[in-house]
């Protein structure tokens, strides 16, 4: 028994040896994130994006916010100004005009990855933007960024810019939907339509089916942001000549009349969701927007 | 009794294992705690990095082939400046970029923002020559290895291209800033020379040259004895010039590199000095030695396969990839010729294909029938055009390609790795690439 009180007290001794003082903790290397001597780049982006807005840019490379197994490189710093300067005039402040800042700094994707070069896919197609859970934002291909501002740009450049544009409506638009869904009328339809095939369909054998793009194939709620991104991008007039090129029958049999006729009616749904939803004028928004881009590019 | 008191001993010893394993987690078998020591690693690395006042050298070598002088200068401000000999604006433009030290899984030196080596690492191979969606399989995320008074030994993480930093003088430094390294890359302005063929002088004796500037491969052709010499060696540039792997040795005569270059640009020609003469690089109307049988080979490789050859862009320049604009063509895919097409074996074929409606195949809208080709004794092929299959055009770049398929002087037909190259036998300005489909 007296053995048996030893072996208590010997434990106890034990125990008591892992005790220490919970305030001391060691000085983790990157605990709290990367540091580095800021720069009058890391001030502006500070000053320009993330006290107005709460959006924090990463430009400088970190494999981990990205896809591991690709070959990607970070952009090149004298891109990211001209690149964000762009972006926010033409997807931030057309929306904090007609809707309030309250509600864009709500809503907003929160954190901004970039990324020089493209992000290039096995089958040699490349992605230019994707996007986590509402949150994350990835934005390739910066160093071919140039707008009509910088030298040497070309007409050939605008396809980087409308991607960039592009990619930022169409996450933006996810996020809304998630709020506040999209309206149960908008997925009838086109429902019967959506196919995982859609990579193998053309935008123009899609839009022969009343669908805007091949992506928007997908899925409806895909469908749904792809038809917000593609009319802001485009503008009214923009749309209107999508809608108005289709002329022949699908292969699955959709006439131009009523391919034309599910591009209309999907607009209309668009136009009342921003309304009913967000009380957003929608043509209104789109008139900003295509102005901005017509800005950054011509 | 006996059995409790052995009950007591296990208790016993199981107490003690407990003890000792619980108190261990407080010893460490160094003085400092692993963050300690590795806050001191990258503190010391960061000072290694910026004890150098000269900076740092050292040799990149992709895993995609080629060797790449760097050189670097390190501040305590996370800024890094860069010279490269990739080409003329890296090797003379001294770029500014960011660094960072990072406790990955090993300590890591990360070039974080686009530089010099990130032009090596970029997936769009239109930037470095590589493949596209990989590069040259480069890094610019490097772990480290090994740091002595001298050098820094660094790993890539991706690719593990190794890169050695030794310390630069000064002379080094100023190879770099006074344009040395500016005046090697002026090498490259071989590829300024319009003709496909570029032959060097060199004290009486005569070599055609070839530079594969990605891969940093040379090939010399020279006649001794009679029969044609080639070597084809890798180079690699250092501030003493372009350095051969593998000399040339012909006759009296021993190239072991070039250097010296100056570049007029009205004559085109490269002047240089190697096996201590000074010599000069110009264009070619002719092959030194024309393959007299590649025509032949050429269009019956085609006959036997059944098949026809491609190329993507068509008749090109060296200014010019796409000297007729083919690729303006509404669907256009590629130019092809087909040795024996027609039905009864009297005619080729020669036109460009397209990419059907549907776009799910191709489709030949149009196409010239050329006569079976002539070939001549001294290597050329010369073709005539017997008639169309459909509505070929009077204007435009397939008019364009076909009139100079049919120039009288015909052409001369290169092997490559990849195919054929035809070369116009009039002035051996103009050439296509041939691919099989085979």
């Amino acid at each position: 028994m007296k053995q048996l009180l030893i072996i208590i007290s010997f434990s106890f001794t034990v125990f008591s040896c892992q005790r220490e003082d919970p305030l001391h903790v060691d000085d983790i290397p990157g605990l709290g994130g990367d540091t580095w001597v800021k720069t009058p780049l890391d001030q502006w982006l500070y000053d320009s994006i993330t006290i107005p807005y709460n959006i924090s840019i990463k430009y400088k490379w970190d494999q981990f916010e990205l896809e591991i197994n690709k070959t990607l490189v970070p952009p090149m710093e004298e891109k990211i100004i001209p690149a964000m300067r762009s972006l926010k005039k033409v997807w931030i402040e057309p929306y904090i005009t007609e809707a309030g800042r309250v509600f864009f700094n709500k809503y907003s994707p929160k954190f901004f990855i970039l990324a020089g070069s493209a992000n290039w896919n096995i089958d040699g197609s490349v992605t230019l933007g994707t996007a986590d859970d509402g949150r994350k934002v990835m934005l390739y291909e910066l160093n071919e960024f140039r707008n009509k501002s910088m030298p040497g740009y070309t007409s050939a450049d605008t396809g980087v810019l409308k991607q960039m544009f592009w990619v930022m409506e169409h996450e933006f638009t996810h996020i809304l939907d998630q709020n506040v869904r999209r309206p149960v009328e908008f997925d009838a339809i086109s429902a019967g339509f959506y196919t995982s095939d859609w990579i193998n369909t053309s935008t123009m054998e899609a839009r022969r089916d009343g669908v805007i793009s091949a992506y928007a194939l997908s899925r409806n709620y895909e469908d749904f942001a792809e038809m917000v991104s593609i009319m802001l991008t485009e503008g009214k007039s923009g749309f209107d000549a999508i809608v108005n090129s289709i002329t022949e029958t699908s292969i699955r049999g959709t006439t131009p009349e009523v391919a034309k006729a599910r591009l209309r009616q999907k607009e209309q749904l668009v136009v009342n969701y921003f309304k009913d939803a967000w009380n957003i004028d929608f043509y209104s928004l789109q008139t900003r927007k295509r102005q901005a881009i017509v800005e950054e590019m011509y | 009794m006996k059995k409790m008191r052995k009950k007591n001993k296990i208790l016993l010893i199981i107490a003690l294992v407990i003890a000792a394993v619980s108190c261990k987690k407080e010893e460490y078998i160094f003085d400092q705690s692993p963050d300690e020591r590795l806050n001191e690693t990258l503190a010391g690395y960061q000072a290694a990095l910026t004890s150098s006042p000269a900076g740092w050298k050292a040799v990149l070598q992709p895993a995609l082939g080629g060797a790449y002088n760097f050189f670097f200068q390190f501040n305590n401000d996370n800024r890094v400046f860069m010279f490269a000999d990739i080409d003329t604006a890296t090797a003379h433009t001294k770029r500014e970029s960011s660094y960072r030290l990072k406790a990955l899984q090993q300590p890591s030196l990360i070039f974080d923002t686009y530089s010099y080596l990130h032009i090596l690492a970029d997936p769009d191979g239109s930037k470095n020559g590589g493949i596209n969606g990989v590069g040259l399989a480069s890094d610019f995320e490097f772990a480290f290895q090994s740091a002595s008074e001298d050098s820094i030994v660094l790993i890539g993480r991706q690719n593990k291209t190794k890169l050695k930093l030794e310390k630069a003088t000064q002379e080094e430094l100023d190879a770099w800033q006074n344009g040395t390294w500016l005046n090697i890359l002026n090498f490259l302005n071989i590829q300024k020379i319009e003709h496909y063929f570029k032959r060097l002088s060199l004290g009486g004796a005569t070599y055609e040259i070839e530079v594969d500037p990605v891969s940093r491969l040379i090939k010399f052709q020279w006649i001794s004895g009679g029969s044609l010499q080639t070597l084809t060696t890798g180079y690699f540039l250092n501030s003493q010039g372009l350095m051969l792997e593998t000399p040339v040795v012909n006759g009296s005569q021993t190239i072991d590199r070039l250097a010296g270059f100056s570049w007029n640009n009205v004559t085109k020609t490269l002047q240089l000095t190697a096996a201590g003469t000074t010599g000069n690089i110009t264009g070619a109307t002719a092959p030194l030695r024309a393959d007299t049988q590649a025509p032949r080979r050429w269009w019956q490789e085609g006959v036997t396969q059944d098949s026809y050859w491609y190329s993507r862009n068509g008749f090109r320049s060296s200014s010019s990839p796409d000297l007729f604009n083919m690729r303006s063509l509404n669907r256009y895919y590629y130019l092809v010729y087909w040795p024996v097409y027609g039905e009864n074996g009297e005619n080729d074929l020669f036109g460009p294909v397209f990419i059907n409606s549907a776009e799910d195949g191709l489709e030949l809208l149009y196409g010239a029938a050329p006569d079976i080709p002539t070939f001549t004794a001294d290597g050329r092929i010369v073709f005539d055009n017997l008639g169309f299959y459909g509505p070929y055009p009077s204007t435009g770049p397939a008019y364009q390609s076909l009139q100079q398929l049919l120039i009288p002087e015909g052409y001369y037909l290169v092997q490559t790795a990849s195919g054929y190259d035809m070369v116009s036998a009039a002035d051996a300005r103009t050439w296509i690439s041939w691919v099989p489909t085979w």
